[in-house]
């Protein structure tokens, strides 16, 4: 059976000093919830959801968002997205993002759960203008590891370029293959069956702003890594919680936007975990 | 085919005495024999035959059939792409730091001995990676790609066989013993890298890139990687 074929389109717009949605459209099994405003009106929150379940073989998701000039938005999804194994077909989702000058866009969709078998791959591509930004983290759970599952058959690809204006800043294509030495060689998962990757990208961010990432992660379990990027700071984790991977990298996000706006206050979107 | 003086250029180019500061990188090698994650012979034949087949080495090549094609067709404007793609797909700030710093020494070198097109003097955003400095170095020496990609890898091998020796420390036979151990991957590597798609363009690093970024704050170093 073919599976479905999801789209999905936003697009904000600034409007003296506020964010508004000007477009929102998404067909099965993507779905937009009401865009909501828990931290004022100049960032609009957009929750995403999949009515579905999950994804299967053969699902193609494409999903394009646009930020016009001197907006502000943050995307998130309504619960972990799961990638079934037994269609033996892949699952395609595609992300193309604009971000136009003065705009900044946070993309942080709770965690991805690969089951065994599962085909997956997925490619986020954000174009940024010069004065640009971008806050993003990948979330990723091999197998369903609470059931005894391993990640040993299917396939993991993730593709993450940031280009700004037509220059790429960070391109980083990942994949992980469901074999025995994959889940465990040092260079690879190494037994771990989460991986985490953060970003901020399109602004310099200080060696004070990197150390105090650092700070952060000395209080977490797992292994954990951070370092300058072309013009943006990319923190990875891998290890075994969720929980301790979402408190880095929830308290990294909120450093790294207060350093974008001192203005910014703490925040935590209502659909996420507590 | 090789012309004897193609092979002479070859040699020079993938010598451990070539000048380009090359033994002052281990990539995320010495944080794992810190870390004693990496103790022997053994251990460090894993980690390099991994990266060889799917990880940084295996970009790498492929990006290098690439750069390669692109300079024999006079492409200038690709092999700069490339190198900002290259670039921009650095595993931490010290792997991009060691890869600038080993390309622009190399095509100093290669303006010296060689006649460096204009065009290729200089990397553009970004300065040069050394993989693509070395396949210009190729071009301009008539080495053939498949070649000039054994010529590279094996020299990347031996740099890192050379680091793991000082570090865990081996002896110097072993570290020989390495170096053919690791030849089927070398080749396998660059018979790989002609096949793959640029859809295909991906690697495994999440090691790498650890190990590397960890080294930043390693307290004790004796390499810059």
């Amino acid at each position: 059976m073919a599976g479905w074929l999801g789209e999905l389109e936003l697009a904000y717009a600034g409007r003296q000093g506020q964010t508004i949605p000007v477009r929102a459209y998404a067909s099965a099994p993507l779905k937009l919830q009401r865009s909501f405003y828990p931290e004022g009106r100049r960032i609009c929150h957009s929750v995403i959801l999949h009515t579905a379940g999950g994804y299967v073989g053969g699902d193609r998701l494409h999903q394009k968002i646009t930020l016009q000039p001197q907006c502000r938005a943050l995307l998130t999804t309504a619960a972990a997205a799961k990638v079934y194994g037994r269609a033996q077909i892949p699952v395609e989702q595609t992300i193309h993002c604009h971000v136009a000058d003065d705009a900044v866009l946070e993309w942080l969709p709770q965690e991805t759960i690969v089951f065994e078998g599962a085909q997956f791959h997925q490619c986020l591509r954000i174009d940024l203008d010069p004065q640009a930004q971008v806050g993003l983290w990948e979330m990723t759970r091999f197998g369903r590891t609470a059931r005894g599952e391993a990640f040993s058959c299917g396939y993991w690809r993730s593709h993450t370029e940031v280009w700004q204006g037509g220059v790429p800043l960070w391109i980083d294509r990942q994949r992980i293959e469901g074999t025995t030495r994959m889940l465990t060689a040092m260079n690879a998962l190494q037994g771990s069956p989460l991986m985490g990757t953060l970003a901020w990208v399109g602004r310099e961010v200080s060696s004070e702003q990197i150390q105090r990432l650092r700070d952060l992660a000395m209080q977490i379990q797992g292994e954990m890594g951070v370092s300058a990027l072309i013009r943006g700071v990319v923190c990875r984790y891998r290890g075994h919680s969720m929980g301790e991977l979402r408190r880095w990298f929830v308290a990294a996000w909120q450093l790294l936007r207060q350093g974008q706006d001192s203005h910014l206050t703490a925040c935590y979107p209502r659909v996420w975990p507590r | 085919m090789l012309t004897d003086s193609a092979l002479l250029t070859l040699l020079q180019w993938v010598s451990p005495a070539l000048p380009i500061g090359g033994f002052n990188y281990s990539e995320g090698l010495e944080t794992l024999i810190a870390q004693g994650k990496i103790t022997s012979a053994a251990t460090v034949q894993d980690w390099l035959s991994f990266e060889l087949t799917f990880g940084s080495a295996h970009l790498e090549t492929a990006v290098m059939v690439r750069v390669y094609g692109a300079i024999a067709k006079a492409d200038f404007d690709a092999v700069h792409q490339w190198n900002a793609w290259l670039s921009a797909a650095r595993e931490s700030a010290e792997l991009r730091a060691q890869n600038w710093q080993m390309g622009t020494a190399l095509i100093n070198l290669v303006a010296v001995l060689d006649r460096l097109p204009p065009e290729l003097q200089t990397g553009q955003p970004y300065p040069w990676n050394v993989s693509v400095a070395f396949c210009i170095a190729a071009t301009l020496a008539d080495i053939p790609l498949e070649t000039a990609l054994l010529g590279y890898l094996h020299s990347w091998v031996t740099t890192l066989i050379n680091a793991a020796v000082k570090l865990i420390p081996l002896g110097q036979t072993a570290g020989q013993v390495l170096l053919r151990q690791l030849q089927p991957h070398i080749q396998q590597t660059v018979q790989q890298s002609l096949k793959v798609t640029d859809d295909n363009l991906e690697s495994s690093t999440l090691g790498l890139a650890l190990a590397s970024m960890q080294h930043e704050t390693l307290y004790c170093r004796l390499f810059r990687s």
